[in-house]
């Protein structure tokens, strides 16, 4: 079975980490999204992945073949790679056409002619460009230019597809209709795909599993509904779903399960830990603003607030409550009067951290 | 479409093979550029260091040719002159220049297109052609001279260092006009400006607060470069200096080298590593007051044109001056060389008519050696243009878009010829061509030539071709590797297509570069190697200025046509 493995894959400029001691296994047919916000190494794990970039430490094998190894030195040009690659800026060369930038790749690996048109029209329908073939790139819009460059990535049948941030040029409504598009094609066609983004939407949404990123380091592999119902670092109950997350004290805990914390003046919040690995003293309480309710509630902490400024976001508003001199967002269908009242927020959505140090 | 795994990928483009191509690729353009730029070096190291010339028999090392050259009073006071001349110079062109950016680039001074057109045309010529033109014109018995003498006694005196520095500050004006147009006038986000009107600064106060101190690093830049183009000029001291016996460096290696019946050429090598180290020093000043660039940079704006200037009841004085400035400097001396041209002598005293004359060029046609003299410079300028391109292109993708491990060494090593004098790198190829047995073949063909001016325009070629590799996003050359390219097919199928009009603008900068170019062959000829540089140059020697002026319209015009040619034809403007 091919696989992908990366092994304590780190890439070193001067003195800074990029990546950290990465790893990560991808299974045949898989999409795996890496997601994390600019400058977290994702970018980067995946260009060395490409062999675009070249790592300082650890190995990257593909099936039964060393991509890299920073022991021997074994390092295979990305051209020998043969991964299809779709690059944030499209990269399409300007001075040749659609099919010229599709069949560059099928030309390099010297596919007669015949086959080589039939291959170029073949992908150039899936993409829907078919018309299109003699144009040149600059006189393509925004998403047309992004199916060139899946086409190109795609027309010589990579076994591995990598995806940098394809959709982030596109504006809003555009995004969500290749969303759908790409992951259609790359189901259609079994491929195993890596996906860098920075769009949690787009990540849940596409992935079989998500690699959650910072600073160079993996902070969570999951699938999208662990990585989003049970985060293992505020973080990513942060950067995913947009937990507010609060400074708190509390006890010891070794397991996973129930616990009390304290806010600064003093109120007590019923929460849950889900790794458990808490120290007693200051830690850190995630909710997510979604889930804090505005009456009364079954197994609910009662805290009470300052209501404060609230923001018109279209399908509902954003407010902010003040407890204890520190801030949390609400998500609201209607605001409340600004001044004293309460809020509920179930044991359950309270997830406790141990403080990052 | 299927999912194929990559062990029984079909077609998969060789891997071993590919890789070796372009680390051989990468190692051949060190290897070429290394040799090029070592080869006239080192011989010139060796003779500083050595008694006798290097093609003479048992030489032996010896210190005396540094201390000659310290002891000689001769040698010092011919270093104060060139740094006097070397000041001066700069001086006028500097404060020419600055002043020309700002009213022609951002004022509304009527007229300032065509001005600045005109401002160009020295740069286009070559500082021997511009010296005549002053001699012919403003010399002690040149035609407007003379004119003015009738009346009174001579006004002024060309031979001078004044006046040389006068010629070699307005023929040097428009490089800094260029640095400090392109580099700060046009580049400087408008809105810079327009903050600065609204806290309440005049039009003028802009000019001093703003769009000046922002020009600083051109003015830098254009400043070592002209200081260095002032060390090494050759025909300027030559022609205006040498009259009065004022003596630069470059005369002096002239005199030294090629002019003495028995050179001396430990003295030469010596006096060119002074030469080499006062240019070089130059450089590095100009790299230590860079240091702080990024006080001057402005993030470029886009789109909106800056509104110019208005000059208020200045505007038409200060047009009239300045075309008063350019009629003098520039549109006098190069017309009196086609009336010179023309006549077969010319003074105020003889009315025109009489002495009208196509015999200048009737001469100049009948010597063989002057057709072939053309002949060659159009041949060697072609294929060194070509050459020198070529191999700027391979350097620039090597350093700029490749893995190799010596980029840095390469890249220094191109643009090594910068402290190089083109008088010296011919002399450096000489002594190659004398002691190192591969070179010996060039040796009575133009070929050595060749080699001299793509070594010594490297540096030029680089300055066009960085910028545009620059603009071309680095995701283009990965993506071609990641459907199949390999470095050098990268290059190859997406690099060099998309730098096409910077290689033609390379092409035809480097072809007019070479076809005006004088100083480099001045080692280098042989008979039957003759270049038109280098023959105008010795009939300025013999005194035949009539045919000079015929010689040297005649290559105004070659470069005029070329111009105005890749204007139309390639849409391509140099200097740009």
């Amino acid at each position: 079975m091919t696989e992908l493995v990366l092994k304590n894959v780190s890439r070193r400029y001067g003195n800074t980490l990029a990546i950290d001691k990465v790893n990560i296994t991808v299974a045949n047919g898989e999409f795996l999204t890496l997601l994390g916000p600019s400058g977290c190494g994702k970018s980067t794990t995946l260009s060395t992945i490409a062999g675009l970039d070249r790592p300082t430490g650890g190995s990257i094998s593909f099936g039964d073949n060393v991509l890299f190894d920073a022991e021997d030195g074994t390092f295979l040009q990305p051209e020998a790679r043969g991964f299809g690659v779709v690059f944030q800026s499209y990269a399409l060369w300007p001075h040749m056409t659609v099919e010229g930038n599709v069949g560059l790749g099928l030309k390099l690996r010297k596919i007669p002619a015949a086959e080589r048109n039939k291959r170029i029209s073949e992908v150039l329908d899936l993409v829907g460009l078919g018309p299109l073939a003699k144009r040149y790139p600059g006189e393509l819009s925004g998403g047309q230019q992004q199916r060139v460059a899946l086409a190109r990535a795609i027309v010589f049948r990579p076994p591995l597809l990598l995806l940098d941030e394809p959709l982030s040029n596109l504006d809003a409504q555009l995004r969500q209709q290749a969303r759908v598009w790409l992951k259609d094609i790359q189901r259609e066609l079994g491929l195993t795909t890596i996906y860098v983004t920075h769009d949690q939407d787009e990540a849940l949404a596409m992935s079989d599993r998500i690699v959650v990123m910072r600073s160079g380091k993996i902070v969570q592999l999951g699938t999208p509904q662990e990585i989003y119902r049970t985060p293992v670092h505020p973080f990513v109950a942060s950067f995913i779903g947009n937990a507010n997350l609060i400074e708190v004290t509390g006890g010891a805990a070794a397991q996973a399960g129930g616990c009390d914390v304290r806010l600064a003046d003093g109120q007590v919040i019923r929460a849950q830990t889900p790794l458990g690995n808490l120290n007693a003293g200051k830690q850190l309480l995630a909710v997510r603003p979604h889930l804090i309710s505005c009456t009364k509630a079954d197994n609910a902490s009662e805290v009470a607030v300052e209501f404060g400024m609230e923001n018109y976001l279209g399908d509902h508003f954003e407010q902010v409550v003040r407890v204890a001199g520190t801030e949390m967002r609400l998500s609201l269908d209607e605001p409340r009067p600004r001044g004293g009242g309460k809020i509920w927020i179930r044991n359950e959505d309270a997830m406790v951290f141990e403080a990052e140090r | 479409m299927s999912h194929v795994t990559m062990t029984d990928m079909p077609h998969m483009p060789a891997q071993g093979a590919h890789f070796d191509r372009a680390r051989l690729a990468q190692w051949l353009i060190f290897v070429v550029t290394a040799a090029l730029m070592l080869a006239p070096a080192l011989p010139i190291l060796l003779q500083v260091f050595v008694d006798r010339p290097l093609y003479a028999q048992d030489w032996q090392f010896t210190l005396g040719n540094i201390t000659d050259i310290f002891r000689s009073e001769r040698v010092g006071q011919v270093a104060a002159t060139t740094g006097l001349f070397a000041v001066f110079s700069v001086i006028i062109a500097q404060v020419l220049g600055i002043s020309a950016a700002l009213l022609i680039g951002r004022t509304d001074m009527p007229g300032r297109k065509l001005m600045g057109d005109v401002l160009m045309w020295p740069l286009y010529l070559s500082h021997l052609i511009f010296a005549l033109g002053w001699v012919v014109m403003y010399g002690p018995s040149g035609f407007v001279t003379q004119a003015i003498a009738q009346q009174s006694s001579a006004p002024w005196n060309l031979y001078s260092i004044g006046g040389m520095s006068l010629v070699a500050g307005i023929s040097q004006a428009p490089l800094a006009y260029l640095y400090c147009l392109y580099g700060a006038v046009r580049s400087v986000d408008s809105s810079l400006e327009s903050a600065a009107r609204t806290v309440g600064a005049g039009p003028l106060q802009v000019l001093r607060w703003v769009t000046l101190p922002l020009m600083v690093p051109s003015i830098i830049t254009s400043t070592a470069l002209n200081l260095v183009i002032a060390v090494e000029t050759l025909s300027i001291p030559l022609f205006l200096g040498r009259p009065a016996r004022i003596e630069t460096l470059s005369a002096f290696l002239y005199g030294e080298g090629i002019a003495s019946s028995s050179p001396n050429h430990g003295l030469v090598a010596a006096s060119s590593l002074l030469l080499m180290m006062l240019v070089g020093s130059t450089l590095v000043l100009q790299r230590i007051l860079l240091r702080q660039g990024h006080r001057y940079e402005t993030v470029k704006g886009k789109g909106s044109r800056p509104m110019p200037l208005g000059l208020g009841r200045l505007r038409w004085p200060l047009a009239a001056l300045t075309a008063l400035i350019l009629l003098v400097t520039v549109v006098v001396p190069i017309s009196g060389i086609f009336l010179r041209a023309f006549t077969t002598f010319l003074s105020p005293l003889i009315p025109l008519s009489k002495v009208l004359t196509l015999n200048n060029f009737s001469k100049l046609f009948a010597d063989e050696a002057n057709i072939r003299a053309i002949v060659n410079t159009v041949e060697i300028s072609l294929i060194s243009a070509a050459l020198g391109t070529a191999l700027a292109v391979a350097v620039a993708l090597v350093v700029q878009r490749s893995t190799f491990r010596f980029t840095g060494t390469l890249e220094a090593l191109a643009y090594s010829p910068r402290v190089v004098p083109g008088l010296i790198t011919g002399l450096g190829v000489f002594y190659a061509a004398i002691i190192l047995p591969p070179m010996g073949w060039l040796r009575g063909n133009i070929g050595i030539i060749v080699v001299a001016y793509v070594m010594a325009t490297l540096p030029l070629a680089l300055g066009v071709i960085q910028p545009a590799i620059v603009q071309v996003s680095r995701d283009l050359d990965k993506a071609a590797r990641t459907v199949g390219a390999d470095w050098t097919g990268a290059m190859r199928i997406v690099m060099i297509p998309l730098l096409r009009p910077a290689l033609l603008g390379s092409f035809i900068l480097l072809f007019v570069f070479h076809l005006k170019s004088y100083v480099i062959a001045i080692f280098l000829m042989a008979p039957g190697l003759e270049v038109m540089g280098v023959s105008m140059l010795s009939l300025w020697t013999n005194g035949e200025v009539g045919l000079l002026a015929a010689f040297a319209s005649l290559q105004i015009v070659m470069i005029a046509v070329l111009l105005v040619l890749a204007r139309i034809l390639f849409k391509v403007k140099i200097y740009d």
